[in-house]
């Protein structure tokens, strides 16, 4: 297992030096911010169970501020990410604490309803830049605008930080938090006569994902340096956290990096295949894959890997007996 | 506000979704928001009786359609305790069956209703079979992405297969206006409120009234009681998910006769749907109905009194503010 | 008194399931639940785990009022509880499950782990300790839920049903886990319809009928009570009837 990661994390690290070349770096980056994306998803609807389709509402709001910030008062977009994050976080209250007090999916219900009521009004309102969107800085003014040519710089500061995400989902899983979420997943009334307060777990993992998901957001606004509303609040952001988390494998580690590397080259294919117009295949594709997911494996790859092997072990145990 | 509400030649797919919302409600009652945005508001709603009026009537028979599409996600979710989020894409199949009957046959809403209905009774019916009733005891994420992914994949088949591009159904396939004191109503929203309305209270007459609606309540009570009672509930489910989809094909074949639709529509009214239901209390089909007239009513009074753009959002919001202060919905009571 | 219920109602709508229930337990009773099907057992004990909350009346344990409060601060206070229908997380292995029952005493993962492995050699589940919850049966399951609310180290425990649908071999070894439960200093409260169990290991019984507390009394006089005939009798024939 120690190997497996070792042997992924060098992989990462020389991914830059093995496939150059603008299309391969701009794929790598994009692959580690999905899978960061993923990875924060992950922490809610993976471990703690609460199902949200709306993730794109604190994706949109960490892209926009960082460049709200700048285009405003000229400050790095850097100083927009905490802000960011602080305004996913109130978002999420509104959300979670009413939900949260619920069973059942008044929750996801709430994520999509409060992401497109966001999407339209910033769709909307002249300060954000309505329908148009918002730039970053066209030239870098400073190392702070952290704006770079190449894409091979962005992919280092997202391996950091999906690193960083990763070694803290890892640090939670083992402890008390990752051992309630899991019950709260499996069943929120047995969890509750064990002494586990549901909601303020369940909220932790809302808090901790919209904060994530929020960083990943401005992560990608600094290095488009430019958002518009569908790009940032459509409902396709969040279909893309989702189907990244799922097919990789809700609930594990390793499941929206494996879910990451599948999708995005995948979509950078059908894409190239089918044009722009046919971009409506790709979504065909990420819809019957979630289907399918949900009707045969809930567990994603990671899963479906792992019934294999203890299955094909029976099967060896049986032929030596 | 303005350069956004002309619609350019060719659209970013993107914009043209907000030219769709803005277009969707300034042609249920054209006449008031020419009147100007926030007019009303501001110089006293005394002084224009007539307006106000216009505004309730066409709320009132958009939302009669509302309470049609959405009494069919509260019965599933009665039933099953499974929510649809494909619900909205049934509502818009059932506009390109519309569509498809109109240009391809040549017939009218007399032969489209029906045809949008009987598709989509199969369509849940196949849905049923093909996918519910193998997720309904499975895990919540199971549940709530099984619906999700299939209303990706119905809408982009359908985008794949009409584009992006906004469809309208001829002008005149239900002509003229109703003029009752001043308030002028549109034939096409006339039929469509009026027709959702009776359909509505029919739906409700089903299930309170006869031996089929009492066997559909059996099984949303108590599975293996009904089980004991000879009831087969996997038919009965089967059937409440073709009811259901049924209720929303023929609700969007009736608003496509003055709704400009795309395979995008669906997410508005499935979010539509969300609020009515939790406005109404899940389960309640008499519920359903005050609550979708309600959201209509109160969507047109806000697109008046804030712009078109807006009734949505004031929608959601609705919903945010009935979970924090009554989740259990206005009539709250499960089936 | 370690556990008192006054008068303690519940209604479903217009069904009243539990009208002013009462119950008195000293500390290291193991005190019996009886009566026929539907006579309000089931809710009487959700209403001492939180898990309902009373229509009216009191519930009050250790002295301190926990009519209202909430299942997990029941946990906290020390009522732990099984479930009728066996909730254990499916996808969880044995050990794990024990261990989110210590967290609640141990927030540190190392103690919380050591604490669940005392419990499950404790309960007998030892050999099985990494097989995920789903690979065990019915007994198995029971035992396990046993074992998770025990990691919470209760002083109260409610045992809903919790040796139905065993054989014979497996309620006498139920029978001997909850005699060594109890010699840990735990007071229990056990619905049970089995007559063998609760004779062998209740102190005291209490007999439900239509919501209330009929009788009560050592488990040989309460068997033949005449309103407690009466109720079983009058159900039985009742059955008969219908069928």
């Amino acid at each position: 297992m120690r190997w497996g990661w070792l042997a992924i994390a060098v992989a990462l690290l020389l991914y830059p030096w093995i496939l150059t070349g603008p299309f391969y770096e701009r794929m790598g980056a994009d692959l580690l911010l999905a899978a960061i994306a993923a990875a924060a998803w992950n922490i809610l609807g993976g471990y703690a169970g609460q199902i949200s389709v709306g993730h794109a509402v604190f994706y949109g709001i960490g892209a926009y501020v960082p460049l709200l910030v700048y285009t405003h008062w000229q400050l790095p977009p850097v100083l927009g990410i905490p802000a960011g994050i602080l305004v996913s976080l109130a978002v999420a209250a509104v959300i979670g604490v009413p939900t949260f007090r619920l069973q059942g999916h008044y929750f996801s219900m709430a994520t999509i309803a409060v992401a497109e009521l966001v999407r339209i009004v910033v769709g909307n309102w002249d300060f954000v830049g309505a329908a148009i969107g918002l730039m970053g800085p066209a030239v870098p003014r400073s190392l702070l605008d952290l704006s770079f040519k190449s894409a091979v710089p962005y992919y280092y500061i997202f391996l950091a930080v999906l690193a960083a995400i990763l070694a803290l989902t890892a640090h939670l899983e083992r402890g008390r938090m990752g051992y309630y979420w899991r019950a709260i997943r499996a069943g929120e009334r047995a969890a509750r006569s064990l002494g586990v307060p549901v909601r303020r777990y369940k909220l932790w993992a809302l808090l901790l994902s919209a904060g994530f998901t929020s960083l990943a957001g401005s992560l990608y606004a600094l290095m488009v340096g430019f958002v518009d509303p569908e790009s940032a609040f459509g409902i396709l952001v969040s279909v893309e956290m989702i189907i990244t988390a799922a097919l990789g494998g809700v609930g594990t580690l390793l499941g929206p990096l494996l879910g990451a590397a599948i999708l995005v080259p995948l979509k950078a294919t059908t894409n190239s295949l089918f044009g722009g117009g046919g971009s409506g295949l790709t979504y065909i594709l990420y819809g019957g894959i979630i289907l399918l997911l949900a009707r045969f494996e809930p567990g994603g790859l990671i899963e479906l890997s792992r019934r294999i092997a203890t299955r094909s072990l029976k099967k060896a145990k049986a032929r030596a007996a | 506000m303005s350069k956004r509400l002309a619609p350019a030649p060719t659209l970013s797919r993107k914009r043209e979704r907000e030219v769709c919302k803005v277009l969707a409600c300034g042609n249920g009652f054209r006449r008031s928001s020419e009147q100007g945005k926030g007019g009303i508001f501001r110089s006293g709603l005394a002084a224009y009786p007539v307006i106000l009026l216009q505004i309730i009537a066409g709320g009132l028979l958009l939302g009669a359609v509302y309470a049609l599409f959405s009494a069919g996600l509260s019965l599933i979710w009665g039933m099953m305790n499974v929510i649809n989020f494909a619900h909205g894409e049934f509502v818009m199949i059932g506009m390109y069956v519309a569509f498809l009957v109109v240009t391809a046959l040549n017939g009218g809403p007399v032969a489209f209703a029906p045809a949008a209905a009987a598709f989509l009774f199969l369509l849940g019916v196949v849905v049923y079979f093909g996918l519910i009733r193998h997720i309904i005891r499975g895990p919540m994420i199971a549940q709530i992405l099984s619906t999700f992914g299939l209303a990706l994949l119905l809408r982009y088949v359908t985008f794949w297969l009409f584009s992006a591009n906004f469809r309208t159904l001829p002008d005149n396939l239900i002509p003229g206006t109703v003029d009752l004191g001043g308030v002028l109503l549109g034939m096409p929203q006339l039929v469509a409120g009026g027709a959702a309305f009776v359909l509505t209270i029919g739906a409700h007459l089903l299930l309170t009234r006869t031996a089929l609606g009492s066997r559909l309540l059996a099984v949303a009570e108590d599975r293996s009681a009904a089980m004991l009672m000879g009831i087969r509930p996997d038919r009965m489910q089967a059937l409440a998910w073709g009811l259901s989809a049924a209720g929303a094909g023929i609700a969007g074949a009736l608003i496509a006769t003055f709704y400009p639709f795309s395979p995008g529509v669906g997410e508005t009214f499935a979010l539509t749907a969300f609020v009515v239901v939790a406005l109404g209390g899940f389960g309640s089909i008499p519920g359903a109905l005050v609550a979708g007239l309600l959201i209509g009513v109160i969507q047109s009074l806000s697109a008046y009194a804030f712009g078109p753009v807006y009734k949505d959002v004031v929608v959601y919001a609705l919903f945010v503010a009935i979970l924090w202060v009554r989740p259990q919905g206005l009539m709250g009571k499960l089936v | 008194m370690l556990l008192e219920a006054h008068q303690v109602s519940r209604a479903f709508g217009s069904f009243l399931a539990l009208s002013g229930a009462e119950l008195e337990l000293a500390e290291g009773e193991i005190v019996g639940l009886i009566g026929p099907n539907g006579a309000g057992k089931s809710t009487f004990f959700n209403c001492l785990s939180g898990d309902l909350q009373p229509t009216s009346g009191r519930i009050l344990f250790a002295g301190s009022e926990v009519t209202r409060a909430t299942p997990e601060a029941h946990a906290r206070l020390g009522i732990g509880r099984t479930f009728q229908v066996p909730a254990t997380f499916e996808e969880m292995s044995i050990l794990d499950n024990v261990m989110v029952g210590a967290f609640l005493r141990h927030p540190a993962r190392g103690e919380a782990r050591e604490a669940a492995r005392r419990i499950v050699e404790f309960a007998g589940l030892d050999r099985l300790r990494d097989q995920p919850a789903r690979s065990l049966g019915t007994p198995g399951r029971k035992r396990l839920e046993i074992a998770r609310v025990l990691a919470s180290e209760p002083r109260l425990i409610l045992l809903d049903e919790a040796l139905a649908g065993l054989n014979p071999v497996e309620i006498q070894e139920a029978i001997a886990l909850v005699r060594r439960i109890h010699a840990r200093g735990i007071t229990l409260v056990i619905v049970e319809h089995i007559m063998e169990v609760i004779l062998s290991l209740t102190g005291r019984v209490l007999v439900f009928n239509q919501g209330r507390t009929i009788a009560s009394g050592k488990p040989r006089d309460i068997v033949d009570h005449p309103a407690v005939i009466e109720a079983y009798l009058g159900q039985r024939r009742q059955r008969r009837r219908r069928e």
